[in-house]
């Protein structure tokens, strides 16, 4: 099968490449602030390629994700911070921890019936959020934890600053695209494909639709958690407050934005979204100065209506579908002329 | 050997009994034909032979084993395999990979091997592709591997069907109205599958409405009408059966 060599090949190649352009953009783009937005675009990456293999490949939402989410910042900064563990030991134990929560409360839910999977995970992260602001003696409670934060480090190299932890950031976003790469040409990507395609055809193929699930979401937990871990190590500090529901909903509108069904979309539209958002927090005071945070529900509530009616597929799909389109009438017009 | 034994077989949808109190068996390596008007409960009792619902009373086995109370995907496992009267391709794949879903039951990669796939998952993928190409021939779309499923013609799509209900190696296919919509030549190759699929050592039990294919390939023919079971028997004894002729016919094909 040359033809199939041939298209994975072109998906390595689109790695190669992609993987050159991070690695390049620091050092052409020295400035500290435009280094932390894509650190944080890095991390926020990381939550929304996962959420992608959950809502594209397993047709399911969560609205609980910053749980996950908060879940590994906070065990990474209470494990570092109070035991002084290795940050990496409290990132595995974060990962783990998750993913057992996430596959517990999952078994019912897929069990019983699957669209519950959206309410069951709101009330899940809304209860995790609760707990990080209640528990004062664990969590700190409203003000975050107090005790600091250590830096990551690896083999002696502290990654203390943006430049250094940009990379390890990265690198780790490239794993996770990697790894959901192999998930999706494999035969559990195949498997949540079908169930995509025909529930019925799947079930009669004999593909446990309810197992492959669970097992998606309780993976994109685990890459929320370990997002999570690196955000911790990257502020050295968390206060409850970035882990509630706007998040949850900001990975979702991320997630739409970038497309579903595609590998590479995450990261498209957490830039994009991040950027919006960065922006909008310098222009929105200046034009309406008694604005408070709400705006922000406003405008991604928007952009959630808007990518559903006019591309379904993500932006970046969807414009390029836009652009075939447009080529194939062009094309058309051309012959008829 | 019997290899499916169906017995007082019920199954009522609210005030509707789609099935009803019926008894049948195939024995291994033989092609039975379901036949009966629309509405007889063909495809009911498919779903319910591939438990995509349970019955209401009565019992299945399949080799001696109850099936009752196994979930679809089990019975799979088991070795039965179907295509849908209402064609069930998975669009968002291409040709090859519908078939290679079919090897689903035959291969065993689980998440963690998705995840880091050692040689070892490598080696069972090749093996899916290989096998799924070598069932694509057998209906004639080889050539087709790499097209959008969405993309092939009807005719091809059914044979697509056919090709990823067989990738499973099953013991037992259950084919709905295979023949359906199909032109002469496409009929013909169908019919050519099938007795193919019956020499692999195949057993096949197919609803189908064209009485020249079935009068042709079927050992056994069982006629449905308003679910009940009206007759059994071999294409020559069910073509010369009252009752059929009356039900197929109406009451004054009979009187003639
Ligand atoms: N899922 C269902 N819910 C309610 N009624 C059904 C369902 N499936 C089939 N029926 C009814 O059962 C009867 C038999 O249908 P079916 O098995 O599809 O017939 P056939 O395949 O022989 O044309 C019909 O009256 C149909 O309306
Ligand atoms: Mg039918």
């Amino acid at each position: 099968m040359q033809d199939l060599t041939r298209r994975k090949r072109f998906r390595h190649l689109f790695i190669l490449l992609f993987t050159i352009l991070i690695f390049a953009l620091p050092l052409v783009l020295n400035n500290n602030y435009y280094l932390s937005v894509l650190v944080i675009i890095g991390i926020h990456s990381i939550v929304v390629i996962g959420l992608c293999l959950l809502m594209g490949y397993a047709g399911q939402i969560s609205l609980g994700h910053a749980g996950f989410y908060g879940l590994g910042a906070y065990t990474s900064g209470i494990i570092t911070s109070t035991y002084h563990t290795s940050p990496w030991v409290a990132m595995l134990v974060g990962a783990i921890g998750t993913g057992i929560v996430a596959y517990t409360i999952g078994i019912p839910i897929f069990k019983l019936k699957e669209h519950y999977l959206a309410l069951a995970t709101l009330g899940l992260g809304l209860i995790i959020h609760i707990i990080f602001v209640e528990e004062v003696a664990l969590t700190g409670g409203p003000s975050g934890l107090t005790r600091p934060i250590p830096y990551l480090s690896i083999g002696g190299l502290e990654l203390s600053n943006d430049f250094k932890y940009y990379y390890l950031v990265w690198l780790i976003t490239l794993l996770a695209v990697i790894i959901a790469n192999n998930v999706v040409h494999s035969r559990v990507g195949r498997a949540l494909r079908s169930i995509h395609g025909s529930e019925f055809a799947a079930r009669s193929l004999g593909v446990d639709i309810g197992k492959f699930k669970l097992r998606v979401f309780t993976l994109s937990a685990i890459y929320a958690s370990i997002a999570g871990s690196l955000y911790a190590h990257y502020i050295t500090f968390i206060s409850p407050s970035p882990f509630g529901l706007m998040t949850s909903i900001q990975f979702v509108v991320m997630a739409v934005v970038g497309g579903l069904s595609s590998i590479w979309g995450p990261v498209f539209g957490v830039a994009g979204i991040t950027v919006l958002t960065e922006a909008l927090k310098t222009v929105v005071p200046q034009l309406i100065p008694e604005a408070g945070g709400e705006y922000e529900i406003v405008v991604y509530g928007t952009i959630l209506v808007v990518i559903m009616i006019f591309l379904p597929e993500g932006l970046i799909s969807g414009l390029a579908n836009l652009y075939e389109g447009w080529r194939h009438r062009k094309g058309q017009a051309d012959e008829n002329s | 050997m019997k290899i499916l034994e169906v017995s007082k077989l019920t199954k009522s949808f609210g005030g509707v009994t789609a099935v009803n109190d019926m008894n049948f068996s195939v024995n291994s390596g033989e092609i039975i034909a379901v036949i009966g008007p629309n509405g007889a409960g063909k495809t009911t009792l498919f779903n319910l032979i591939t438990c995509i619902y349970p019955p209401t009373s009565g019992s299945i086995l399949f080799k001696q084993k109850e099936i009752r109370g196994l979930t679809a995907d089990q019975i799979a496992h088991l070795g039965i395999s179907r295509t849908f009267q209402n064609l069930q391709i998975f669009n968002n794949m291409s040709v090859l990979e519908n078939v290679m879903v079919g090897r689903h039951t035959k291969s065993k990669t689980g998440l963690l091997g998705a995840i880091f796939p050692l040689p070892a998952v490598q080696r069972e993928e090749e093996a899916i592709v290989q096998s799924s190409l070598e069932k694509l021939a057998l209906v004639g779309l080889a050539d087709k591997a790499l097209e959008a499923a969405s993309n092939l013609p009807y005719g091809e799509q059914k044979m697509l069907e056919i090709a990823r209900a067989v990738a499973m190696e099953p013991e037992l296919l259950l084919l709905d109205e295979p023949a359906a919509g199909l032109n002469p030549t496409e009929t013909r190759d169908l019919v050519e599958i099938i007795y193919k699929l019956r020499d692999q050592g195949i057993t096949i039990l197919l609803v189908e409405h064209d009485m020249e294919t079935v009068m042709e390939i079927a050992d056994r023919i069982v006629v449905l009408n308003f679910g009940n079971k009206l007759a059994e028997g071999t294409p020559y004894e069910i073509q010369n059966n009252r009752e059929v002729i009356a039900a197929y016919l109406g009451e004054e094909g009979l009187s003639c």
